[in-house]
Formats: structure tokens, sequence, C-alpha cells
């Protein structure tokens, strides 16, 4: 078996991961809300990206943008008119109205979209590399993830916005005595968050047929990843996702595929006890 | 804390629900064995969730284990009652061991690791298959006495754990334990300043919000008759049951037991009226549970209530 | 009469008083000897994860109770009694399952029981029927230890995967005379599980080799470790079983990293219309075992005579879709029910139980033969295969289309 096919696997695979779960940690780290809803953002995304493609014949690619926006617009809502009522309150209060939120997306989009799997194909092939397999779809999909990560860390370190976010994730109290308007950002902020998952589900309709019924396992994937790499950064959801490709990857050969989803979670249990600021997270979120 | 009148109402309620199989039929009885198991759920949440605030969702897990080590005792020939007895005390050691590990985290650390552990949990009981059956599921052996008798029998032996449940919750209540737990809600840190063994507290605490579900967990497995990884550790379950204790109004005595019942009729009447649409009605439960009744029911003030509406029909009156 | 969701909107309340009423005027009718309608209970998963199963099984109830009602319904006894068939939405969730069966046994007074999609909800309402003494027909579970367990009032009209597994290798080995070795790769559920394990088991005995043999988490999104794996060992044979979205994706990670195998079988996927619709070309090529097809052509009794009549019936139900094994197997069951309850000459739980334990007839769907532990022992089931655009059937010989097609050549 070749490692090198093995590692470019887990590459691959890291780089959605990562573009997957940077929305959940930006929102975790930002607002200190674990948002249930998350999964069914990317779903949403993925289901957006496919009817478009299915019934109009609109390009996935030119639907990235337009999901984003869409997303964008339901996050800030839901932040604004909802969640900012309580996001100081404890974790099982905010953890619970998301949740509550979530049954309510997720039972819009089995009514109107069905359970049914939908995945958009492209076929476009696959790279032969030294006798790496490195399918284009997928590569096209981590080109994307990686593109749209870098800009969010762009934004985050440079804009106006970026760094009043960072602001007032460091202190809310000291950024609105400074002129931010707090809540205004929060809801930026999960805009955002509702954007990264929106277009990661608009590009995991390339590769895998997205239906409601994963919502719950896209949800997983993004604690995990968050927890392997740190809260509350764009590098430490990157690692994290990467961290997590190559984890499944040569743990499906180890101990072979059964196991490995195992195994990621063992990892980030184990993490979380020993090191919960994550690989290369920022002390003081937990 | 709690009132003569809400305790009788309470026993009312137990009376209720154990004398529904000399007047209903064996689907009602269903619906309040259903009933009982939530309730004891609640209840064991209540010990971490409620009085501790510690924001844990691994009910589903402690249920899960519990009616899977029910499960596999009795395929080996355990008599039921001692199986439900080795499960209790697996669940129970089991949280005791997660606990020491997992307390040691607060906030949304510890939220995230709970749940961790349900799924966890869900994915070694079914790679596991050589013990547990895997995703095939396991049998376990079925009472064959007529319906209507596996039925009360059920049903009085779940509301015999939700007695349990709400004793144990009325006297630690009552206890220093209690008061100790609600110290680390206020304040841990300052708890552990002032000598409340903190650890010592919170195990005790997560303990006893998990050996119930553990039996609660084995009935339920004997019960039913089949058992898998799926329906046994749910993520849907582990967040379900602390709306409920929420919903009555977490931290009290009689919260969960009234939680459980509206949630349960809700759930029940809804489910039965808005086929499609039931997850999105419960999701605006939730929601307005979070806006509208933060503490509860047992939190609203319902004098004040009266004397409003009473005030708005004086006032009508005079014309 | 089928209960729609207008029909469930009456409160709980109003709907078991109704029904008490209800029943309790039909015990009068049919003391004072009028027909008294044969009641179906269905749990259905109309919603959730196995909302479109549940909707091929709903979908063939109400063509055969319409068709049987419009000719009068079932003659029992030298009596016609119309049948009913009552279905509730179990959402996909174990539990409600079986809350709905025994809200179907107990208020609605039914006769008998037609399971709901895969074998763990089988369980769970079978076990609610045994207990009531109420047969339970199931007529899309396949997997030997769903009925393993000695409930006797559990039929099941799929044939044990067994069946399916021996008769594919005996076949390929006979038609592709340089197979020599297979690498399996399977689902940790029950049926896929299942599916695996038996092929693994009837390549062994027929002296193929296993260089590959591994199953895959429920929930598993990326197969690229596991089918590396797969094409490293270089298998002349590729099984792989899951359901139809594990196997598109598995499929199209099978062409991305470079697998060249000539045959590659997918469980069921074939048989299914959404796994060749979102594969496209990729599809051609994949074979597959199947307990029915609609290009067979058996003969018997019933609502349907013939499969032909029934695929006729079908289109025009569907609005042109090709009906699949579910539909089949399920519309099949019903047919056959027809013949039990005359047999059993009364709606009596324990004479339709009996009848249906000596069962031995030929349908449209095929030979139905309940063995000891209730499952039909049929053999001889479809091998069929993705040709460009169409479905061909390989096996058995009988009612072959066509010859197999190796992939890569």
């Amino acid at each position: 078996m070749d490692l090198g096919q093995v590692l470019a696997n887990g590459i691959v695979l890291g780089a959605l991961y990562a573009c997957l779960a940077v929305g959940f940690s930006l929102v975790w780290g930002v607002l200190n809300v674990i948002n249930m809803l998350h999964g069914s953002f990317i779903i949403l995304g993925g289901y957006l990206t496919f009817f478009a493609w299915h019934l109009f014949g609109v390009h996935p690619l030119l639907m990235l943008p337009v999901v984003g926006a869409l997303l964008f617009c339901l996050g800030y809502f839901l932040q604004a008119v909802f969640i900012n009522k309580v996001v100081t309150a404890p974790v099982l209060t905010t953890l619970t109205l998301t949740f509550g939120l979530d049954m309510i997306l997720y039972n819009f989009m089995t009514v109107y979209f069905s359970a049914t799997p939908r995945q958009v194909t492209l076929d476009l092939g696959s790279i032969d590399l030294f006798g790496i397999y490195l399918p284009n779809e997928r590569l096209l999909g981590m080109a994307l993830a990686l593109l749209l990560t870098g800009l969010l860390f762009v934004t985050m370190r440079s804009s106006s916005i970026g760094r009043a976010i960072v602001a007032v994730r460091m202190d809310r109290f000291a950024a609105a005595l400074m002129g931010i308007k707090v809540n205004r950002i929060y809801a930026i902020t999960f805009g955002i968050g509702a954007l990264m998952a929106g277009t990661a589900g608009a590009l995991f309709a390339l590769v895998y047929p997205v239906t409601t019924n994963l919502t719950g396992i896209f949800l997983g994937k993004a604690f995990v990843v968050c927890v392997i790499g740190g809260l509350g950064s764009v590098p430490g959801a990157l690692v994290g996702g990467l961290a997590l490709g190559l984890i499944e990857s040569i743990s499906g050969v180890v101990f072979g595929p059964q196991h490995s989803l195992t195994v990621g979670f063992v990892v980030m249990l184990v993490l979380l006890v020993f090191r919960p600021t994550g690989l290369v997270g920022v002390k003081g979120y937990e | 804390m709690m009132s003569r009148l809400g305790l009788a109402l309470f026993a009312l309620w137990i009376v209720v629900l154990a004398t529904t199989p000399f007047y209903a039929d064996n689907s009602i009885v269903r619906t309040a064995i259903m009933l009982a198991m939530y309730s004891v759920l609640a209840f064991s949440w209540n010990f971490i969730g409620g009085f501790t605030g510690y924001p844990s969702f691994s009910t589903a897990a402690f249920f899960g284990l519990g009616s899977y080590a029910g499960a596999i005792a009795q395929t080996h020939g355990v008599p039921m009652g001692f199986a439900w007895v080795i499960a209790t005390v697996f669940v129970a050691a089991f949280a005791a061991g997660l606990g020491m590990i997992l307390l040691r985290l607060r906030g949304h650390y510890f939220a995230i690791g709970s749940i961790g552990v349900v799924e966890v949990c869900r994915l070694v009981v079914s790679s596991w298959s050589g013990v547990t059956g895997g995703g095939n599921g396991l049998n376990v052996p079925l009472l064959m006495w007529a319906p209507d008798t596996v039925g009360a029998f059920f049903l009085w032996v779940m509301l015999g754990l939700m007695v349990i449940a709400f004793a144990l919750t009325a006297f630690v209540d009552n206890h220093r334990l209690g008061f100790g737990l609600k110290c680390i809600r206020q304040n841990e840190d300052a708890a552990d300043m002032v000598g409340v063994n903190t650890t010592f507290y919170k195990v005790s605490a997560y303990i006893l919000s998990a050996f119930l579900c553990g039996t609660a967990g084995a009935v339920y497995a004997s019960w039913i008759g089949y058992i898998d990884p799926t329906d046994s550790f749910q993520i849907l379950l582990t967040v379900k049951v602390p709306v409920m204790a929420l919903l009555g109004g977490a931290g009290t005595v009689l919260g969960p037991a009234v939680g459980t019942a509206a949630f349960v009729v809700m759930e029940e009447f809804v489910w039965a009226n808005f086929l499609n649409w039931n997850r999105a009605i419960l999701g605006i439960i939730i929601v307005v549970l979070i806006f509208f009744l933060p503490g509860g029911l047992l939190k609203i003030s319902y004098r004040r209530m009266i004397n409003r509406l009473k005030g708005r029909e004086s006032a009508g009156a005079p014309v | 009469m089928l209960k729609t969701s207008h029909a469930k909107t009456r409160s709980a309340l109003l709907t078991s008083i109704a029904l008490t009423c209800g029943v309790s005027v039909a015990l009068a009718a049919s003391a004072a000897g009028a027909q008294e309608t044969v009641r179906i209970g269905a749990p259905l998963a109309l919603t959730g994860g196995l909302a479109d199963e549940g909707k091929k099984q709903e979908l063939v109830y109400k063509m055969w109770e319409e068709k049987v009602n419009a000719a009068g319904g079932i003659e029992i006894d030298g009596q016609k009694h119309p049948v009913e068939i009552i279905e509730y939405d179990y959402q996909t969730d174990g539990p409600r399952a079986g809350q709905l069966a025994e809200r179907l046994i107990n208020e609605d007074d039914v006769h008998v029981l037609m399971s709901p999609f895969g074998s763990g909800h089988t369980k769970i309402a079978a076990t609610v029927g045994q207990r009531y003494r109420i047969p339970t027909i199931a007529c899309v579970a396949s997997s030997e230890s769903v009925y393993t367990q000695g409930n006797p009032y559990l039929f099941g009209t799929l044939s044990p995967n067994a069946h399916m597994t021996e008769a594919m290798v005996t076949y390929l080995k006979d038609k592709v005379p340089g197979l020599e070795t297979v690498a399996v790769y399977g689902r940790d559920d029950v049926f896929p599980k299942s599916m695996a394990e038996a092929t693994v088991k009837a390549a062994e005995d027929q002296g193929l080799e296993i260089v590959y043999n591994q199953l895959y988490a429920v929930g598993t999104m990326d197969h690229a470790a596991g089918i590396s794996s797969i094409v490293a060992a270089e298998p002349d044979w590729i099984y792989v079983s899951g359901y139809t979205q594990d196997l598109i994706v598995i499929r199209r990670q099978l062409a991305d990293l470079g697998a060249k195998a000539p045959i590659v079988t997918m469980v069921t996927g074939p048989a299914y219309v959404e796994f060749t619709e979102a594969l496209g070309d990729l599809a051609d090529g994949i074979s597959s075992q199947t307990w029915w097809h609609h290009s067979v052509d058996y003969e018997g009794e019933g609502a349907w005579k013939t499969t032909d009549e029934f695929y006729q019936d079908f289109m025009e139900a569907s609005g042109g879709q090709d009906p699949d094994y579910i539909h089949g197997s399920c519309a099949g069951a019903l047919v056959m029910l027809e013949d039990v309850l005359k047999r059993a000459g009364s709606l009596d739980g324990e004479a339709i139980r009996e009848a249906l334990a000596s069962t031995e007839i030929t349908t449209f769907y095929g030979p139905i033969d309940f063995g000891e532990n209730g499952m039909n022992q049929a053999r001889d089931l479809p091998i069929i295969q993705v040709q460009g655009e169409n479905i061909e059937v390989l096996y058995p010989e009988s009612i072959a289309t066509a010859e197999i097609k190796l992939l890569n050549e």
C-alpha cells in the first residue's frame, strides 16, 4: 500500500474538513456559542447548489457566491433576531436554542428537498501523479476550500470588520466601549459562519451526495476538527481539518475503515482532556 | 423547596400513570411507560445539569450502555432482574471513571466532550460485533406473558424507577451534597476555595445522573426485545432530556417530572396532528421555551398571572 | 380505504373514540353476518432517513388495495371481504415503529401487519406482533438474523442472502475463467454486512482468494483509504455492499483512484433507478444481485397474474418509473396474502399464521415457500448488470437477456 496515496487522500479530504469546520470554529470562538445549526447550513448549501444545477443548469462554481450570500443573510437574520437575545447565557441555553432552530430548518429541508441523496456530477476524471491518483473534483474542492479559508483569514486580519470581530472576541466590553456595535458584529460573525458552512456544503455536493440525514455527521466533524485544531482561529481549523483527514486516512489503512471514524473521535476526546486549546489554539477560551 | 401541594400532585400523577392498564388500551400504556422512562432520565440529568449547572449531554450514552449491558447479560442467561442490576452497576462505574476525566472540563468543552462520548459509544458498540452484535443489533429474550401483563409490568417497573429518582432528588436537595452542588453552580472557584471538595461533588453528581439511566436502558431493552446502536445512542435523545428538565425547571425537585409530562404530551399531540411538521413544531417549542420560559414551568409566578387575569376581569366588570 | 394525513389531523382522543366506536360497530356487523373488512396494518417510514423506501411500499400497497377492492375483495369462506390498509408514518424512528405496531393492533384492530423497511425496524414491529399473536409479513428484510429468533409469527418474502451470493459466485466462476481473487468491502449495517459476509463465505467455499475483506462504519463519508487498499491488492472482482448513497460515492472513488477490476458488483445499486441516474456512464458494467427484476416472467393467481400485468399497472401508477425489488416483493407479499386468507378460512391470527406457514405458491413475483424460520426458500435469484442504458438480466438462464460484460477491456 502506497504511503504517498494514503497521505494524498488524507490531505485532499482534510482541506474539505477544514472548510467545513472553519465557520463553526469562528462562531464558537467569537460568540461562545456551540452552533448546532452548522450541519444543516452545510446541507442547505449543498441542496441549493444541486437544485440550481439540476433544474436550471447553473454551474456549481457560479452558484458558490450566491449560496454564500444567501446563507450569510440567513445567518445574520437568525443571530440578530434570536441568538443575540441569549448570547451571554450559559452554554446550555444557547446550545438548546440553536438545536431548536436546527429542528425547524431541518424539517423545512426534508419537506421541500426530501431526504433523497443529491449529488452534482461533473465527471472531471483524475490526475495520475507518479502513481498517486488525485481526483480532479476533489482537487477542485480542495483548492476552493483552501481559497475560501484563506480569504476568511485575510478578511479577519486586514479588514475593519475582521478587526472588529477579533476585538469583540478578545473583550466584548472593551470593544463596546470603543464604539463597536457588538450585537451587529455578532450577527455578521454568525452570518460569516453560515456563509462558510454553505459554501463548504456546495463544495461537498461535488464529491458526496448530500442528504438531510447527514446534518449530524457534518456537525460531528466540525466538533472534532475544532477540538483538534483549537478554537476561534482560522489556522486552527485548517490544522484540525488536515489532521482529521490524515487521521482518518491512515487509521483506515492501519485499523481498517470500520474503525477510522472511532479513531477520530477518540483523538478528539483525548485532546479535549489533555490539551483543550487544541494543536494551535489560543489560550483563554476553555 | 417543595410544597406539600406539589408532593400531593406528584403522588396523584404517579397514581394516574400506574392505573392506565385498568382504564386505557395498550398503546396508551406504552406512552405511559415512555413517559415514566423519560422522567427517570430527566430526573437523573437534573443532578448534573440542574443542581451542578454542568451542560451534560451524555444521557444517551448512559442509556445506551445500560441497555446493551442488560441485553448482553440477558442473552448470556442472566435472569432479567439481575441483568438490570448489572447494567446499573456497570453504568455507575463507567460514569465514575468518565467523570474523573471529563469533569476537569468546563462550559463548552464539557458540553462537546459529553456529546463526543455518545458518539464514541455508538461507534464502539457498532464495531465490536463479537459482543454487541454490531449493526445487526441484539435480541433480548422476550417475556412471553399476555401483552396486557407485559405492559403493566414494565410500566410499574419504570414508575418504580421514577419514584426512586424522585426520592433521590428530594434527598440530595435537602442534603449537604445538594448544597455543595448548588455552590458549584454559582461559582465553582469560590466553592473550591471555601472548602467544598468540588471533584468529589461533581463526580457524585455525574454518577447520580448516570446510574438510573443505565437501569432504565436495561429495562427498556427487556421490554422492547431488540436494540441497535443507532436507536440506543441518539443525539436527539441526549438533547431532548435536558430540554424536558429545562421545560419543567432545571435544578428544582419536581421540574423534571413536570417538564417531561408537558413535553411528552405535547410531542404526542403534535405528532398525531402535524405529521410532516412535528419536528419543526418541537423546534418552535424549544425556541419559545428559551425566550419565554427561561426558568421553566415551575418558575412562572402563577399567583401574579392569576392576579393579573383577575385584575383584567375586574377592570372590565364595572361597565 | 387508505388513511391519509387529513384523516390523522383529528386529535388523538377523537381518533381513539371514533375507532373504538368503529370497532364495536364492525364487531356487531360481523356478528350479524356481513363481510368484515380485512384490516392490514402498515407502519411506514414516510419521512426521515428511509422515506424513499417507505414511499415505495406505500405506492404498491395502494395499488393492491384499489385493485382488490375493485374486484369486490377477497373471498374467504364463501364471502367477499373488502380490504383496508391502515398506514402510519413512523418517521424512520425505531421506537415509534413499535409504538405504531401496538396502536395498529389495539386501536385499529388489524389482522395482519406488514413490516416496515429494513431488518432492524422489522424486528421491532414483529416483536410486538408476536406478543399479540398477530402475523407479520416482512417484504423487505432479508437478513437471516431477523428470522433466527424463533418468532413463529414472522414471515419474509425475500430469500436468504446466502442464496444470492452462492449463485453469484458459481455464475461468475463459470463465465469468467480467469477469476481468482476478490475484494469485499461492506457497510457495517444489518443487510450490507450480512451480504458481505455471505459473499466471503461463498467465495472461500468455491476456492477464490479473498485479497481484501473490510467493513466500513455507518456514516463514512470518504472511502479513499479502503479503496486505495483495494486497488493496491489488484483483485479480479470487487464486491461492495451498502446503501445507494454509499455505493455512488464508492463507485466514483473507485474510478478516481484507478481501480481496474474487470468485475465490479455493487449490492443492490443497479436495482435502484437512483443509482444509475446519479452515476450516468460510471454505472455501466456494474453488476448486482437482486431478489426480483421486472424482466422476470412468472405466472400465478391474485390481483396481478403475471409479471407483465404488474409492470403495466405499475408504470401507470408511477408515471413511467420502473419498479424495483421493493415494489415487487411487497406487491408479491400482498398477492400471496390473498391466497393465504382464502386457505385460512377466517381472520383469526392463529389461522392466518398456520396458512402462512404452509404457503407454497408461485406469484408474479416468483415462488414463495416459507422455510422453518419463516423465510422464503426460493433460489435462482436474478443477477443483473447495467449495460449501456439498460439493466440486463444475466442469470438465471431461463430469463437471461444478456451475457456478462467485463469492465476495462
